[in-house]
């Protein structure tokens, strides 16, 4: 493949990517966020492999293959399961409503991309969208956790958050060392881990809503 | 590529393909929605018998309409099929003489909404009122929306006429398809359901007062002015299918000048709605009519998703 053909390859999954974040955001049940995000992880292991077919570099293929098999399908079924444990209200509920984060995201996708145009000589060694794209998924996914009322939203997002701290490193150095991927990907399974071991314990005794937590302060 | 410009017959005969099949289009969607609620669902054609019975009827008025509540439905119908002209179906490529773009379309869209509208609050009725009044709440998240998605595909085409727009896109367009392409397409197809007034955001077979927006608007209105009514609405959803095969599928024959270029065009063409109209009514069977207060929620990922394809073109 040449660079340019890879070029818009990756742009036009980072576009897609957006669109899965802004179905996170926007999504009214959990179910639908969890489907979206592991939709936004399986654009991810494809962004994977072509850059791994461009590059030559099979520390990607490998990447690829673990969040294909990881994020995609393992973790939004943990997620799921917890839903279906906890008998939870499918229902979300923000803090702020769902129109007022949509215009928070508007403006975050605008700020990164004039951001990463501010970074000169950066942006230059970069291809295409990337970067900028790259920027506002992980600040969309710190997003949606801030405005998730429940921890199966933050889990959520965090996830996304992750997705978009990868998509950036990949795009940007054309594949990291292994083993620094395989520590971030690590880092993500253990946090929704306990966290899904945590809320379906919590739940059990208190509710899992984080806004009771304001009254732990001593 | 073709940059053949469109002639005047070429434009009329389009305008009158546009009309004619506009309720063959409703008549197909209602026939896949009931084939997949498993019912044998009435013939494709329905809609045609539906409006020639509608104008061989007479009119009922109520007392307290106006004058211009008569000249209502022909107004809405003009604009409408106005707008139709500004679509290219047959191929791509500019009309040989001044006419309109975008712009204009889009304008004379809202003007038939605004017509619609008046004509349901003349009347003086409850439920015209009531269904006038939800449209125009609506259509300021609607309408912007379209615009820009129009704007993220005219930025990188250099121009608002939708055929010289087609023509700039080519032929190869999966291809030619930039990053933003696809969240204006994606905003598009969230869109496409409040534009043509079907579920989520609006219900096309009730009058009942919890769901209607534009079947309310014409409920005061009978014989050959409903018939003149409902042939704006199906030609108002071809010419939006229209509308967003010609900004994002513009494929269709390199010389259509010949009678089979022409052909190849239209079953182009067809083709293409075919597969909108499939979405829509596959949308339609599939989700509940959100409660209207949820509706600009749904709307609102159409406005972040045509905002960031925009971003992603200028920024």
């Amino acid at each position: 493949m040449s660079a340019e053909t890879v070029r818009t390859i990756i742009d036009d999954l980072g576009a897609l990517l957006l669109f899965t974040m802004i179905l996170i955001l926007a999504a009214g049940q959990i179910y639908r966020a969890i489907y979206a995000v592991a939709a936004q992880s399986l654009l991810i292991a494809i962004a994977a492999a072509v850059l791994a077919t461009a590059t030559g570099n099979t520390d990607l293929w490998v990447i690829a293959g673990i969040t294909l098999t990881v994020k995609t399908i393992v973790l939004p079924w943990v997620l799921h399961r917890v839903v279906r444990r906890m008998n939870v209200r499918r229902e979300v509920e923000p803090v702020i409503p769902v129109a007022a984060t949509l215009a928070l995201a508007v403006m975050v996708v605008v700020m990164s991309f004039h951001l990463s145009a501010t970074l000169g000589p950066v942006n230059q060694a970069i291809t295409g969208n990337a970067l900028p794209v790259g920027i506002a998924l992980t600040l969309l996914g710190v997003l949606v956790m801030a405005t998730g009322k429940t921890a199966l939203n933050q889990m959520v997002g965090l996830f996304a958050s992750e997705n978009g701290i990868f998509f950036t490193a990949m795009a940007v150095t054309q594949g990291m060392p292994l083993i620094i991927e395989i520590g971030v990907i690590l880092d993500v399974i253990l946090a929704v881990l306990v966290m899904a071991i945590m809320v379906l314990r919590v739940r059990s005794t208190v509710d899992a809503d984080i806004a009771g937590l304001d009254r732990l302060k001593g | 590529m073709m940059t053949g410009e469109r002639s005047l017959g070429l434009l009329l005969f389009e305008m009158t393909f546009l009309v004619l099949l506009g309720p063959l289009v409703t008549g197909i969607i209602q026939k896949i929605k009931a084939r997949i609620q498993c019912r044998q669902g009435a013939g494709v054609l329905q809609p045609y018998r539906d409006l020639a019975k509608l104008f061989r009827k007479g009119t009922v008025q109520a007392d307290t309409a106006s004058g211009l509540f008569r000249l209502i439905p022909v107004l809405v119908l003009a604009a409408t099929v106005a707008a139709g002209a500004l679509i290219p179906v047959v191929r791509a490529g500019p009309p040989s003489f001044p006419l309109g773009d975008a712009l204009l379309l889009l304008g004379l869209l809202a003007l038939a909404r605004f017509l619609t509208a008046v004509g349901a609050l003349d009347a003086g009725g409850a439920f015209g009122g009531m269904g006038a009044s939800r449209e125009m709440t609506l259509a300021p998240l609607v309408e912007p929306v379209l615009m820009m998605v129009v704007f993220s595909t005219a930025v990188a085409a250099g121009t608002t006429e939708l055929g010289a727009l087609a023509a700039q896109r080519g032929t190869s367009w999966v291809l030619a398809w930039h990053a933003a392409d696809f969240l204006g397409f994606a905003a598009m197809l969230v869109l496409l359901p409040a534009e043509t007034g079907r579920i989520p955001v609006d219900n096309p077979d009730t009058h009942l007062e919890l769901t209607m927006l534009h079947e309310g608007m014409l409920l005061e209105h009978s014989g050959p002015g409903l018939g003149c009514m409902l042939l704006a609405s199906h030609t108002r959803q071809i010419v939006t299918l229209g509308l967003v095969s010609a900004l994002f599928f513009p494929i269709g024959p390199a010389n259509g000048a010949d009678a089979a270029g022409l052909l190849l065009g239209v079953g182009a063409f067809a083709a293409k709605i075919l597969v909108l109209a499939s979405y829509l009514a596959l949308v339609e069977s599939s989700y509940a009519k959100l409660r209207l207060f949820r509706v600009p929620q749904f709307l609102g990922i159409g406005f972040v998703c045509a905002l960031t394809a925009l971003a992603l073109r200028i920024l």
